[in-house]
């Protein structure tokens, strides 16, 4: 299906959908933009950047609550509820490679011997309606990782740009339910402007980077830990970004204590992080920012395509370059294991 | 010969006793340095200085500790160093110093304000002496440095190294503004607007850490209260008061340790204005200790030393 | 005074073994009418207190926290209590930049002989506590107040960097 939406339209589409759905959109958020949940009286910030953050949080919360225990005396036995997301989520205004961070989750959190109920809940009540991307940044490279900037994988609907509003495609039955409210318009010929749009973007891209070799060369750099001492240098070990990156899926679970009840959350985690391999016998298998960083370039181009049919778990968008505190490029380091002559 | 020629040769003369010389060189776009690691002469031809190279290098130092390493500092820099070497954090004779007098350095967060298309969009960009050409997206436009300083540069008083092996450049007679206009509004505000503020944009900080492990008096890291499971002080819980406890420990444990280099807040990936907080707490400990952490070697921080009679705490009688 | 008409509230009290904690006692042994609103945690020495406890507490939810030690000059470790004093100073000082209203929290010092002392100090204490009410929670609590907050966000209100770029 093919229609048309005007950029008020595309605003009350998302108050509308906020009355019965959880809506999140980039909004303005003092000098930045970040997914927000979109309320009547807010107005979107599509266009000014690509928001900080990623819309993973949509079908992965940062922190979600997989159950509750109460007792109500000390005595009595406790109560034990399990939390089940409820309730439909729509992610109004991501870029093509947000919405494809998801679809490097799936393999994982659906196999054929473990299902995760909580993600694949929300996976299914969440609808993205993606924004193409009419020029890349210095920091884009999802055709290096066998995407584009108007890839419609992983979305539902996605939107293009074209004079005042946007034509709309839907990709998936789900998105097409969306496209029949009344606030999309016939799109005419206007098709045609968002392909030459579409198909100009990515010849901006210019040519793609080969990343075929980087499993295998990465691996071959495993033991060299002089390698990655170099590469991690300036890395400084924070946590910005597998938490702004659209694949990262990794969890932790705690439990919370609140007095007479308490609560298991499951909360984002990062490879980065010391504390991330750190065993109960004190013993820390990752205990450098060398390793960790080893690990997170290696899983992304090396170990998660060995896994799953060669897919790099990688879409491109490129926060991780753009947000790291120290300009560390995920792209130089692949290219360096990949030029490295041995 | 330009100062980048005379830091090259200071260091060019050093470089074969040190495991590695710490400065920075252009990063992923015309727009950002990133830290460089000079080990070779080879290295040393991407070093650049300049308005873009903003990164606080002596964050590096406690993780080269036990090794000799050289340091590219500015006068801001430099007072972190101090305070790490009052501190007893590293070594003054690990430690090459190869003290810059500086110009200024830029805020992304000013620029990205600035300029007429988002900086992801940069093409190319000039440095001129009091200017920055930027192209973006197509579209050229100049911004006067000026505009686009840190706001740390404004106040700064220190624009040359404190601390040096090497002093490269010419000194300057610092003219700092008396205060920021963002910090004295922020403090005029009720505590209900300020409680909310803080409230709304705790909303949003992902706890990353960033601007801890930017930190270079955060020297913890792999040990941080906050990330300790027993005592549990702040919950995984991705909450505004969680986040902000986190924010209330740097602070707690940063209070007349802090040098001001504003590393948190540059780190941070979702622009929380932390700062605010910092400056604030600077703020009292140079009221009541006239103290300013990393201006002077030999000074201990107030919180680790007493006086039997405080000139400026009054005694709480009831 | 005492929360007869009022719900109580919580106030957290740190108070220190050998002095405080002790006064707390002799007024309790004089039978001197206090407030009930304020939960003690018996600490070593003021020393001992890390400003961290205070902040911890309010971000839980305690509506006051009040803190007492040895007199300074009277620590029973000799120089706990001046390490104390610098910290939780400081602490106080820190609060306004944070919208928490720094009455809420107090530190003062009480012997263990000051018993009538104590009595004036928790009634006072409690007193201002009432008088300020129950402390905001940091988490909004509901929906609205959240979405609230989403709304106040998008249009940049209370934000000092928002708007102008110049400091």
């Amino acid at each position: 299906m093919e229609k048309f939406i005007t950029k008020e339209n595309l605003n009350r589409l998302a108050a509308e959908l906020a009355a019965t759905c959880r809506v999140l959109a980039p909004v303005a958020d003092c000098g930045t933009v970040t997914f927000r949940r979109f309320q009547p009286g807010m107005v979107m910030d599509l266009h000014s950047r690509m928001a900080a953050v990623s819309p993973k949080a949509a079908t992965f919360p940062q922190t979600e609550t997989l159950l509750v225990v109460k007792r109500e005396i000390p005595e009595k036995k406790p109560e034990i509820i399990e939390t089940l997301p409820e309730g439909k989520n729509v992610v109004i205004g991501c870029r093509p490679c947000g919405a494809r961070g998801k679809l490097i989750f799936d393999p994982v959190y659906e196999t054929d011997k473990i299902k995760d109920p909580y993600y694949l809940q929300r996976r299914k009540n969440t609808v993205f309606i993606s924004l193409a991307c009419d020029r890349p940044e210095t920091t884009c490279f999802c055709h290096s990782v066998g995407s584009g900037p108007a890839d419609p994988s992983g979305s539902d609907v996605l939107l293009t740009l074209v004079g005042e509003g946007y034509v709309a495609r839907s990709v998936t039955p789900e998105g097409e339910e969306i496209m029949k409210m009344a606030l999309f318009a016939d799109a005419g010929d206007k098709g045609k402007e968002a392909d030459a749009k579409n198909a100009k973007a990515r010849e901006m891209m210019g040519e793609a980077h080969d990343y075929a070799s980087a499993p295998a060369k990465l691996l071959a750099r495993f033991d060299d830990m002089d390698f990655w001492l170099a590469q991690s240098a300036k890395c400084i070990s924070c946590g910005a970004c597998t938490y702004m990156c659209p694949t990262c899926y990794c969890f932790n679970i705690t439990d919370d204590d609140l007095g007479l009840s308490s609560q298991r959350i499951r909360t984002w985690d990062n490879c980065m992080s010391h504390t991330f391999t750190l065993e109960g016998s004190g013993h820390n298998p990752r205990s450098t920012k060398a390793h960790r960083l080893k690990n997170r370039v290696g899983h992304k181009f090396s170990y998660y395509p060995d896994l799953h049919k060669g897919v790099i778990a990688c879409c491109g968008c490129g926060r991780c370059i753009k947000q790291c505190p120290a300009g560390v490029d995920i792209r130089q380091i692949v290219n360096a294991a990949q030029e490295y002559a041995e | 010969m330009s100062q980048l020629d005379d830091l090259k040769t200071a260091i060019k003369s050093r470089l074969g006793d040190l495991e590695c010389v710490i400065g920075w060189e252009q990063g992923y776009d015309p727009l950002h340095a990133t830290p460089l690691f000079i080990r070779s002469e080879a290295d040393l031809d991407r070093l650049i200085i300049g308005p873009l190279a903003v990164h606080n290098l002596a964050t590096y130092l406690t993780g080269w500790k036990g090794k000799k390493v050289g340091v590219v500092v500015k006068g801001c820099d430099s007072k972190s160093v101090i305070e790490l070497l009052n501190e007893k954090l590293i070594n003054r004779d690990d430690v090459v110093i190869f003290g810059l007098c500086c110009d200024g350095v830029v805020s992304q967060r000013k620029i990205r304000a600035a300029l007429p298309a988002d900086p992801g969009f940069v093409e190319s960009v000039e440095i001129g002496a009091d200017s920055l050409k930027v192209t973006v997206a197509g579209q050229a436009a100049t911004l006067r440095l000026d505009d686009v300083r840190a706001d740390k540069c404004r106040v700064c008083d220190t624009p040359d190294a404190l601390v040096s092996d090497f002093l490269i450049g010419k000194a300057h007679t610092p003219a700092p503004a008396p205060s920021l206009k963002c910090q004295d509004e922020f403090e005029a505000k009720s505590d209900a607007e300020k409680f909310a503020f803080w409230q709304e944009t705790m909303g949003r900080c992902i706890r990353c850490y960033a601007c801890r492990n930017a930190c270079p008096m955060c020297v913890c890291r792999d040990y941080c209260i906050a990330t300790s499971r027993d005592p549990l002080w702040v919950s995984q819980e991705n909450l505004p008061s969680e986040n902000m406890m986190f924010q209330m420990i740097h602070v707690s444990h940063l209070a007349g340790r802090c040098t001001e280099c504003g590393e948190c807040e540059r780190a941070c990936p979702v622009d929380i204005p932390l700062m605010l907080l910092r400056r604030y707490m600077n703020k009292q400990v140079r009221d009541v200790f006239q103290h300013e952490a990393g201006k002077a070697l030999d000074q201990t921080p107030p919180l680790l030393t007493f006086k039997v009679e405080e000139e400026r705490i009054n005694e709480r009688g009831w | 005074m005492p929360a007869q008409d009022v719900r109580e509230l919580r106030i957290v009290g740190f108070l220190c073994n050998w002095c405080s904690y002790g006064g707390a006692d002799t007024a309790g042994v004089g039978r001197f009418t206090q407030p009930t609103d304020l939960r003690i945690i018996r600490v070593p020495c003021s020393g001992r207190i890390d400003p961290l406890f205070i902040v911890r507490a309010l971000m839980n939810g305690a509506d006051g926290v009040l803190v007492s030690g040895c007199h300074p000059r009277d620590c029973h470790y000799a120089e706990g209590n001046f390490y104390a004093r610098r910290r939780l100073e400081m602490l106080k000082r820190f609060l306004p930049i944070t919208g928490i209203d720094e009455r809420r929290f107090e530190y003062t010092w009480v012997s263990a002989s000051e018993g009538q002392r104590w009595q004036h100090v928790v009634t006072e204490f409690t007193r201002r506590i009432h008088e300020l009410g129950p402390a905001p929670s940091f988490n909004p609590k509901s929906d609205v107040d959240w979405n609230a907050l989403a709304v106040q966000a998008s249009q940049g209100q209370g934000c000092p960097c928002h708007g102008s770029i110049q400091a």
